[in-house]
C-alpha cells in the first residue's frame, strides 16, 4: 500500500518536472534537427548552429548583450553594494521603508518599468536638446551635442537601474549578518572607514555581492521588455534579436540560440546555487585560499597583485572606449524592417563594400513600427513599412524626400511598381518587395480543390480553418468573398462583412486566430485550411507537400514594403547608399531567394528562375515562379490597401473588439 | 595616587531629544581599574563609546592627557577596544586577528625619517606570540576564531587590543556572554592582566559583583548621571543616595529623621548611628544591609517584626520580616521559621543615613522580594552601541 503510494508520487512528480520542462526540452531537441521544421524531425544536425555563429546579426546582439550585461552587472554591483551599506547604517524605520522601495522594482511589471524608462529618456532628450541649443548659441568653446537618441546609453542606464535592487538584496542579508562591532573593531585598531570596508566589510560580505552580482548578470542577459523599451534602434540585445526573428517564423536557428541562452542561464543558476552550497563548508577550502593571499601578501606579490588589478582596469577602460569610439566614429545606418526579411548575407557584404555600419532592428507590424517613431523612441533611419503606412507616414510628413542621384538602381524597378498609390510623384519610396494574400490548404483534408474565399466561411471544414488574428487582414478575407473594395468605409459593407465573419466563428468554423502559428498548424496536419501570405506557403511545402497555394477567384490583397527614409534620419547619405545597394538586381536577386516573396527589380524578376537553377541544379516550376512573383493577370484581380480614415478605423477596432478573440 | 589620563568634562548627548549623558563630569588616572556600573540605558556604553571615538558627544570636551580629542578619529586614539561579543574578524584566524592592529601601524622609516613603513613582519610574529602566550592561549595561532569556545575568544579579543599597547583599554560588557564559573574566572583573569600591563582599564558592566571584585574606581551611574564615584568600599559601605544602595549589594532602606549628629529616629525609635553633618530633625533615608541586622528575642529587640518568608541560600538564609507593613530582608545564619515574632539589632555602624534624593521612596522595601530577585536575573545583558 504504502509503496504504491510512493510509486504513485513519483509518478506525479516526474509529470510535473514534464509539464515544467518539456517546452524547453522540445526545444532543445529541435535545434538539433536538420530540416527547417519544428515539428517534423529530420535528422540529427549541428547547422543551425553553425548557422547560429555565422549570422552576424546574432553575434552582434551577443556582443551587445555580453557587454551591457557586463558593464551593467559592475556598476550595479558597486553601486548596490554601497547602497546596501547606506541602507545598513540607517536607523530600522528608515531602512524598512527603504527597503520597500527598493523591493518595488521588482515586483513592477517590466512593461511599465521599460515604458517608464522610454519615457524620461525622450523626455529628457527633448529638454536636453532645448538646453543644448540656448548654451551652444551663447558660447562657442564648447559644442554639446543637440540631439541625443536612444542607444548603447540608455540600454546600459536601463540595466543598472533593474540591476542594483537584486544586488542591495542580497548584499542587505549579509550585512545584518555581520557583527554590528566590526566596522568599530576595525577602526579601533588603526583603520579609516575606508580600510575598514576592504579590509573587514568587503570579506565578510564577499559571498553576498558575488551572488547579488551573478543574479544581476543573468536578469540583464534575461532582459527582454525593458531593453526593448531603452535600446533605441542602434543597439539590440540577443532577447530582442530573438524576438525579431520569431515575428515571422521560428527557424531551427531560434531553437539553438534559444537553447545556448538557456544553457547559460541554467549555468550562471547552478554556479550560484553552488557558491551558496559551498560557503556553509568554506572552512576546508580556507586553507588554500589563505596561501594564495599570503603569497599575494609579499611585497613582489602585492607589485604582481596591483599590476594585474591595473592592467584589467586599463583593458577593461581601452575595451570601452575603443567600443563607443569604434560605434561613434565609423558611418552607420539604423534600419528597421520586418522579422526574417533579409537575406544577412547581404548585410555583411553592403558593409565590406561600403564601411557602413548596419544596425538592423525589426518590428512586429506597421502599427508597431508607428507607434514607435511617434513615441520618438525609434531613431532609425531607413524603414520599410508596407504601402498603406507610408501613404499615412507621407500624410503626416515623417517621411523625407529621397536623393535618387544617389540611388541609381531605381533605373531597375519595374516600371508596373513605380508610381503606385502610395507614393504617386515617386518622391519618398524605393519598393522592396511585395506579395499576395491567399488560401493555403492541404489537399489530404479537403474534398475538392479550393478556388474561393467561401472556403474561410463554411461549415464543412468546421474546426479546421485558420484565420487571420488582425482585424485589416481578417475583414478582408471577407470583403473579397463579398466583391466590395477591401478599402471600402461604407459601414453596412463592413458590417455585412463582419457579420460573415461572426456567423462562421459562431458556427465553429474556425479551429483558431492565428498569425506565425500557422506555419506549425499546417506542416504538422493540424488544419485544413488558412489564409496566409504567398512566400510563406513555399517555406511550409518544403515540410508539409500536401500543401497548395491559391489567390482567390474573388480577388485577394496584394501588397508592396517599400524602403523610406524618415525625416529626422541622422544618416541620410548612408541611408541612400543601403537602399541604392537594396534595389540592385543581386541584392533583390538574393532576398528573392531568401524571402520567396516577389521582387520588384525588373531584372530580377526575369533572371530568377535561372538563379535558382544555378544555385540548386534543380528547375524552378512556373507555378511555384508565379506562386513568388504573382503574373499581372493575378494581380489586376488583387487590391492593394490603402490608409482608411479614422472613423473607419475605429470601427474596424470596434468590430474587431465584438468578435471577441 | 597616580596622574590624571582622561577628563571628561560637561559631557551632554541625546539621541532622538532623549537626554542619553546629563553633564558628566569624570577623570580617569592613569593605571586605573575603572568601571562604569548601571542599569541598561544608564549612560554607560555611550560613556565608552565617546572615549573610545565611536560617538561623539553633543557638547563638551574629552581630554586625554591634556589634550581634547573630541573630534579624533577612532583609529588615531591610543585607545582600544575589547567589545561585546568580541567583535572578532571571522575571515581571519587567530594570529591575524590579533596582528590586524600592527599591520595597520605605520610609524617613521628608520632610514628615511620622512617616509613611513610598516612594522617588519618578525616583530609583529614576536609580538603576536608574545600576546597569545600573555592570554593562555599560546599554540592557538592557526585556529579558526568561530572554532574557539567563548572564553578563547574572549582573550583574543583582549589580545588583539592590547598587542598594539595601549594606554587604555575599554571593555564593554566583556564578560557578558560567558557562563558564572567562566565568567568568574575571567574576572580574576582580567585583573591579573591590568596589573601585568600596567595601563588604564575601563570597564563597562551592569553587574555589581564583577565591578566590586575587579575595580579600583567604581562609578555608578543612572540616567545619564553619575551618583555616586569611589572605592568598592567606599561605594558599598557609604552609598550616597537609595539608587546606589539598593544597586549595589541587597539593602533595606527606610524613611528616618536625623534627629541629631549620631542619632536618628526610624519606627519612632531612635538609634545611635556613625552619621553626622545633617541638619536637626532633616528628614533621610536610612540603608542597613541585611547581614548588618542580628536577630535577638523579642524582648531585646530594637524593633520587632513577624517572620513573612525565608529562603535557604547555602551560606545564610534570606528572611524577610514585617515591620509594620514594611518588608526587611535579613541575612543571618539563624533559621527562624515563618510566623515567627522576632526582634531585631542594629549596632551603629550598620546603619548609613544618606540624604533625601529622587530616588527615596523607590527602593529598599522588600514586599516584593522575589520580583525583584527575577528582575535582576532579566536585566538585560546585551546594552549595544544603539541604546538610546
Amino acid at each position: 500500500m504504502k509503496r504504491q503510494n510512493r510509486a504513485g508520487s513519483r509518478v506525479l512528480m516526474a509529470l510535473v518536472f514534464l509539464f515544467l520542462y518539456a517546452p524547453i526540452l522540445l526545444l532543445i531537441v529541435f535545434s538539433f534537427n536538420r530540416g527547417n521544421s519544428n515539428t517534423v524531425w529530420m535528422g540529427f544536425s549541428l547547422d543551425w548552429y553553425k548557422s547560429l555563429f555565422q549570422n552576424r546579426l546574432i553575434m552582434r546582439s551577443v556582443y551587445t548583450t555580453l557587454l551591457v550585461s557586463l558593464l551593467a552587472t559592475a556598476i550595479a554591483t558597486v553601486a548596490g553594494t554601497f547602497a546596501a551599506i547606506g541602507f545598513y547604517s540607517l536607523r530600522r524605520q528608515a531602512r524598512t521603508a527603504l527597503n520597500t522601495v527598493n523591493s518595488i522594482p521588482m515586483m513592477n511589471a517590466d512593461i511599465v518599468t521599460g515604458v517608464a524608462m522610454c519615457l524620461f529618456f525622450v523626455a529628457f532628450f527633448s529638454f536636453w536638446s532645448s538646453f543644448a541649443v540656448w548654451f551652444n548659441g551663447i558660447q562657442s568653446l564648447v559644442v554639446l551635442p543637440e540631439r541625443l537618441t536612444l542607444g548603447f546609453g540608455t540600454l546600459l542606464i536601463a540595466h543598472v537601474t533593474f540591476n542594483i535592487p537584486y544586488v542591495i538584496l542580497s548584499v542587505g542579508p549579509k550585512l545584518r549578518q555581520m557583527d554590528k562591532n566590526l566596522v568599530d573593531a576595525a577602526q579601533d585598531l588603526g583603520c579609516t572607514w575606508m580600510q575598514a570596508f576592504w579590509k573587514v566589510i568587503l570579506p565578510e560580505i564577499k559571498p553576498g555581492i558575488a551572488s547579488g552580482a551573478l543574479t544581476a548578470f543573468t536578469m540583464s542577459v534575461d532582459d527582454f521588455i525593458i531593453s526593448y523599451f531603452t535600446a533605441g534602434s542602434s543597439s539590440s540585445t540577443l532577447a530582442m534579436t530573438i524576438y525579431g526573428m520569431t515575428k515571422k517564423r521560428v527557424t531551427p536557428e531560434i531553437n539553438a540560440v534559444s537553447t545556448l541562452l538557456f544553457v547559460t542561464v541554467l549555468a550562471l543558476l547552478v554556479i550560484v546555487n553552488l557558491r551558496e552550497a559551498r560557503a556553509e563548508r568554506k572552512g576546508e577550502r580556507r586553507a588554500a585560499s589563505r596561501k594564495l593571499a599570503q603569497l599575494l601578501d609579499t611585497p613582489k606579490g602585492r607589485v604582481l597583485r596591483r599590476a594585474a588589478a591595473g592592467a584589467l582596469a586599463a583593458s577593461f577602460l581601452i575595451a570601452v572606449v575603443l567600443l563607443t569610439g569604434a560605434t561613434n566614429a565609423q558611418p552607420m545606418v539604423n534600419v528597421c524592417s520586418w522579422g526574417e526579411y533579409i537575406d544577412e548575407d547581404l548585410i555583411t557584404q553592403f558593409e565590406e563594400e561600403t564601411g557602413i555600419i548596419v544596425n538592423y532592428q525589426t518590428a512586429e507590424s506597421n502599427e508597431a513600427l508607428y507607434s514607435l517613431l511617434k513615441s520618438g523612441a525609434g531613431d532609425y533611419d531607413v524603414i520599410v513599412p508596407s504601402d498603406y503606412m507610408i501613404s499615412q507616414l507621407i500624410e503626416e510628413d515623417m517621411l523625407a524626400e529621397l536623393d535618387f542621384s544617389q540611388i541609381p538602381n531605381y533605373a531597375l524597378i519595374s516600371p508596373r511598381f513605380k508610381g503606385l498609390t502610395y507614393d504617386p510623384q515617386e518622391r519618398y519610396s524605393v519598393p522592396y518587395a511585395w506579395g499576395t494574400v491567399g488560401i493555403i490548404y492541404n489537399e489530404t483534408m479537403v474534398n475538392e480543390p479550393i478556388t474561393s474565399w467561401s472556403a474561410l466561411f463554411d461549415s464543412q471544414y468546421a474546426g479546421n480553418v485558420l484565420m487571420f488574428r488582425n482585424s485589416r487582414d481578417a475583414m478582408a478575407t471577407a470583403l473579397s468573398y463579398l466583391g466590395y473594395s477591401l478599402n471600402t468605409t461604407s459601414e453596412a459593407e463592413l458590417r455585412e462583412a463582419f457579420q460573415l465573419l461572426k456567423d462562421a466563428k459562431n458556427r465553429g468554423v474556425y479551429q483558431s486566430f492565428v498569425m506565425d502559428e500557422i506555419f506549425q498548424k499546417l506542416e504538422g496536419g493540424n488544419a485544413a485550411i488558412g489564409a496566409y501570405y504567398a512566400g510563406d506557403y513555399l517555406t511550409m511545402l518544403e515540410n508539409n507537400e500536401d500543401l497548395r497555394f491559391v489567390v482567390p477567384e474573388e480577388g485577394s490583397n496584394w501588397f508592396m514594403d517599400a524602403m523610406c527614409v524618415l525625416k529626422e534620419a541622422p544618416h541620410k547619405d548612408e541611408a541612400m547608399a543601403w537602399i541604392n545597394f537594396i534595389a540592385s538586381t543581386e541584392a533583390n536577386l538574393k532576398n528573392m531567394d531568401y524571402l520567396w516573396y516577389g521582387s520588384p527589380n525588373q531584372e530580377a524578376l526575369e533572371q530568377y528562375p535561372a538563379y535558382y537553377e544555378e544555385l540548386y541544379e534543380e528547375e524552378l516550376g512556373q507555378e511555384a515562379y508565379d506562386i513568388i512573383a504573382a503574373p499581372q493577370e493575378v494581380l489586376d484581380r488583387c487590391e492593394a490597401y490603402l490608409v482608411l480614415p479614422l472613423e473607419t478605423r475605429k470601427l474596424y477596432n470596434d468590430l474587431w473588439t465584438e468578435l471577441g478573440i | 595616587m597616580s596622574k590624571e589620563l582622561i577628563r571628561l568634562r560637561d559631557l551632554c548627548m541625546a539621541y532622538d531629544d532623549e537626554l542619553v549623558l546629563d553633564h558628566l563630569n569624570l577623570y580617569i588616572n592613569d593605571k586605573e581599574f575603572l568601571t562604569l556600573l548601571g542599569p541598561s540605558g544608564c549612560g554607560k556604553t555611550t560613556t565608552l563609546r565617546i572615549i573610545g571615538g565611536f560617538a561623539t558627544p553633543g557638547s563638551g570636551d574629552v581630554l586625554f592627557d591634556g589634550v581634547r580629542i573630541n573630534d579624533v578619529p577612532p583609529y588615531k586614539r591610543q585607545i582600544n577596544t575589547v567589545f561585546q561579543k568580541y567583535a572578532l574578524f571571522p575571515h581571519l584566524n587567530v594570529f591575524e586577528n590579533v596582528a590586524f592592529g600592527l599591520r595597520m601601524q605605520r610609524r617613521p622609516d628608520p632610514s628615511d625619517p620622512k617616509r613611513k613603513s610598516k612594522l617588519p613582519e618578525e616583530e609583529i610574529r614576536q609580538r603576536v606570540l608574545e600576546m597569545l602566550e600573555a592570554v593562555s592561549l599560546k599554540g592557538f595561532e592557526n585556529r579558526r576564531t568561530d572554532a574557539l569556545s567563548g572564553g578563547q575568544q574572549q582573550r583574543v579579543a583582549i589580545a588583539r587590543a592590547l598587542v598594539n599597547r595601549p594606554k587604555v583599554l575599554l571593555l564593554d560588557e566583556p564578560l557578558g556572554a560567558l557562563d558564572l564559573k567562566l565568567r568568574k574566572d575571567m574576572q580574576i583573569e582580567l585583573k591579573r592582566i591590568q596589573q601585568q600591563v600596567g595601563i588604564t582599564f575601563i570597564y563597562v558592566t551592569h553587574d555589581q559583583e564583577e565591578a566590586l571584585t575587579m575595580s579600583d574606581t567604581i562609578v555608578v551611574m543612572d540616567q545619564g548621571s553619575i551618583q555616586q564615584i569611589g572605592t568598592p568600599e567606599d561605594i558599598y559601605n557609604e552609598p550616597k543616595n537609595a539608587f546606589v544602595a539598593d544597586f549595589i549589594g541587597e539593602s533595606n532602606i527606610i524613611d528616618g529623621v536625623m534627629i541629631r549628629d549620631r542619632l536618628v529616629q526610624m519606627y519612632g525609635r531612635q538609634f545611635p548611628c556613625l552619621d553626622g553633618g545633617f541638619g536637626e530633625n532633616e528628614p533621610v533615608d536610612v540603608v542597613i544591609r541585611p547581614e548588618d541586622i542580628d536577630i535577638v528575642p523579642v524582648e531585646q529587640g530594637q524593633l520587632t517584626g513577624t517572620v513573612t518568608g525565608v529562603t535557604f541560600k547555602g551560606m545564610q538564609y534570606d528572611i524577610i520580616v514585617d515591620f509594620r507593613g514594611f518588608k526587611w530582608l535579613i541575612q543571618t545564619t539563624d533559621h527562624s521559621p515563618v510566623g515567627a515574632r522576632i526582634g531585631i539589632k542594629i549596632d551603629p555602624d550598620g546603619i548609613h543615613v544618606m540624604k533625601k534624593s529622587r530616588y527615596s521612596g523607590l527602593y529598599g522595601d522588600y514586599s516584593s522580594f522575589s520580583d525583584e530577585y527575577d528582575e535582576l536575573d532579566t536585566v538585560e545583558p546585551e546594552e549595544g552601541g544603539d541604546e538610546t
